[in-house]
């Protein structure tokens, strides 16, 4: 039992590498041998972890994936509880339908960042995703519950679908923000595109966003200027399409 | 013993079992979080006539508050299990979800025993409330004409002390509110106790029942009554002509036990002759604080 296991890329893939069997909690059970026999899929063929990725430690649910993994996806898929740091860029399918623990990324994630399996009706579920960088296409498409949070810019469809739960986007938000989100929250905090069918109801400062921000700023590390945490925003209600019971909060100042 | 040339009695305060709470209001200043505080305390001094007993713990800079906002902490203390989050549902309601600005919080996070009161309070927002999970806690946003009021989905319950006491016998009348003064200042802020009373201090001490009034719970405690010290079998001694009480329910009896170690020595004042305490022979409650031993 080690305090933390590290996942080193020692080999880079040469086409996609879907590694959905990388989650914090999946590992808590598994010494390094186990984790290494663990199966992935590498340009449609199947192949092992252990080809890819160099291994110590095992039997704990704090990870640490580090190399240059913009070709690995779907890590963190369905990951129910532990904490999963990537030191480095991640591919698409980044916590996929996770239910729980953290994901922190030092780096960019790729399409569906906590967005939910082809054909599913949910995405994540719970727990918190953290990208230090930008995100691509879609982060939190569907997803019904817990926390995404990008230091930079969100793409296109950011929240796209969203039953509940909370996005927050600290650069700027592609188009298509929020199109047909149900409930929950899109929180922008620079400029962001959005659909007509969110209607504006009232700038004022509201409560969770400040919460949220802080706990972002003392429990996670993320660097979030006080303006925003005591700052205006502007809600917009939508998306009026479906039930119009989410809301896009831009923050608009002081 | 004496303090100050103060006779410390020999005697013991008898405190009971109580369960308790910890609310944290923020607001956007130190006032309006004082407000809504001063109301959500109000008429709550004694579990005999309004079911529960409250008060304001101490003021918490912006740093030590959820929101980074300035707080007030409330403990608030019930006889049973079951009044305490009707009390809190009732209370806040009227008091802290209707003050400007305020945002409530639970200040015993680590406490395995929940009560969902904020989740009792959603209803307020007739469907249009909404709930978000920030570190792992569930918040309720209620639409208020103002903004939005947010409330934590459930608070920590406690078993605490309440009734702690002493008794200060005085010369006089002026001496007897000099000394309680001291005693409350001395005493105020201090972590995990609450003076419940007016301006933490009884003047009207009561015994259990009554000599006279069968549904009379509490009547006065006439024996240390100095009008009376002619006509009852009276503890007031000879030269004492006013006596004051000082009431202290805690979230536990360490702290009532150290709040009265700072209380009763600032209480040794001019014109005090006694400290003494008022007990039931140890028949009412589990918790004895003795004196002498307290402030040894």
């Amino acid at each position: 039992m080690s305090d933390i296991i590290t996942l080193s890329l020692a080999e880079q893939p040469a086409h996609a590498l879907i590694a959905d069997c990388i989650a914090a909690d999946r590992f808590a059970g598994l010494d390094a041998k186990a984790i290494a026999e663990l199966p992935v899929v590498h340009g449609g063929r199947p192949e092992t972890l252990g080809e890819f990725f160099k291994i110590r430690g095992g039997l704990s649910s704090v990870v640490r994936v580090e190399g240059e993994l913009a070709r690995v996806a779907a890590i963190g898929a369905g990951m129910a509880g532990g904490e999963l740091t990537i030191d480095g860029s991640v591919g698409r399918d980044l916590g996929l339908a996770m239910s729980g623990g953290r994901i922190d990324v030092r780096g960019h994630a790729g399409d569906n960042v906590g967005g939910a399996r082809p054909g599913a009706a949910r995405g994540m579920t719970g727990g918190e995703i953290i990208v230090r960088g930008n995100v691509g296409d879609e982060a939190g498409a569907r997803m019904r519950r817990g926390m995404i949070a990008m230091t930079g810019n969100g793409g296109q469809g950011t929240g796209v679908g969203m039953i509940a739960g909370t996005v927050v986007v600290l650069g700027r938000t592609g188009p298509g923000a929020g199109r047909f989100l149900k409930r929950g929250s899109i929180v922008a905090l620079g400029p962001i595109d959005r659909p007509a069918t969110f209607r504006y109801a009232c700038t004022y400062h509201p409560p969770h966003v400040g919460l949220l921000l802080r706990y972002l700023r003392n429990r996670a590390g993320v660097t979030v200027a006080d303006r925003y945490v005591v700052g205006r925003y502007e809600r917009y209600s939508g998306d009026l399409a479906e039930v119009g019971k989410g809301e896009i909060l831009h923050w608009v100042g002081e | 013993m004496r303090i100050n040339g103060v006779t410390i009695a020999d005697t013991f305060a008898e405190a009971f079992t109580m369960r308790v709470a910890r609310i944290v209001i923020t607001g956007r200043t130190a006032k309006w979080a004082r407000e809504a505080a001063i109301k959500l305390t109000g008429f709550a001094t004694s579990v005999i006539g309004c079911k529960c007993e409250a008060g304001i713990e101490r003021e918490l800079p912006p740093a030590d508050t959820p929101d980074g906002r300035p707080g007030i902490s409330v403990l608030f203390f019930t006889m049973d299990k079951q009044s305490l989050p009707e009390q809190l549902i009732v209370r806040l309601g009227q008091t802290v979800l209707t003050c400007p600005t305020t945002a409530c919080f639970d200040g015993l996070p680590d406490v395995p025993d929940r009560l969902t009161v904020g989740k009792a309070l959603r209803v307020f927002g007739d469907g249009f409330q909404a709930s978000k999970v920030i570190g792992g806690k569930r918040y309720w946003r209620l639409p208020v004409m103002e903004g939005e009021f947010l409330i934590e989905e459930t608070f920590g319950m406690l078993k605490g002390v309440g009734g702690g006491n002493f008794l200060i016998l005085a010369e006089d009348a002026d001496a007897a509110l000099a000394a309680a003064e001291a005693a409350v200042d001395a005493m105020t802020s201090l972590p995990g106790v609450i003076l419940p009373f007016p301006g933490g201090v009884v003047r009207s001490g009561s015994k259990v029942g009554s000599k006279r009034y069968k549904n009379m719970v509490a009547t006065t405690n006439d024996p240390f009554d100095p009008t009376l010290r002619a006509i009852t079998e009276s503890e007031v001694p000879k030269g004492v002509n006013s006596v004051l009480e000082i009431v202290l329910d805690g979230t536990d009896a360490p702290s009532i036990a150290a709040a009265m170690r700072v209380g009763i020595p600032a209480a040794c004042r001019p014109g005090v002759t006694t400290i003494t305490a008022a007990n039931f022979g140890g028949k009412l409650g589990p918790h004895h604080f003795h004196l002498r031993k307290i402030v040894a």
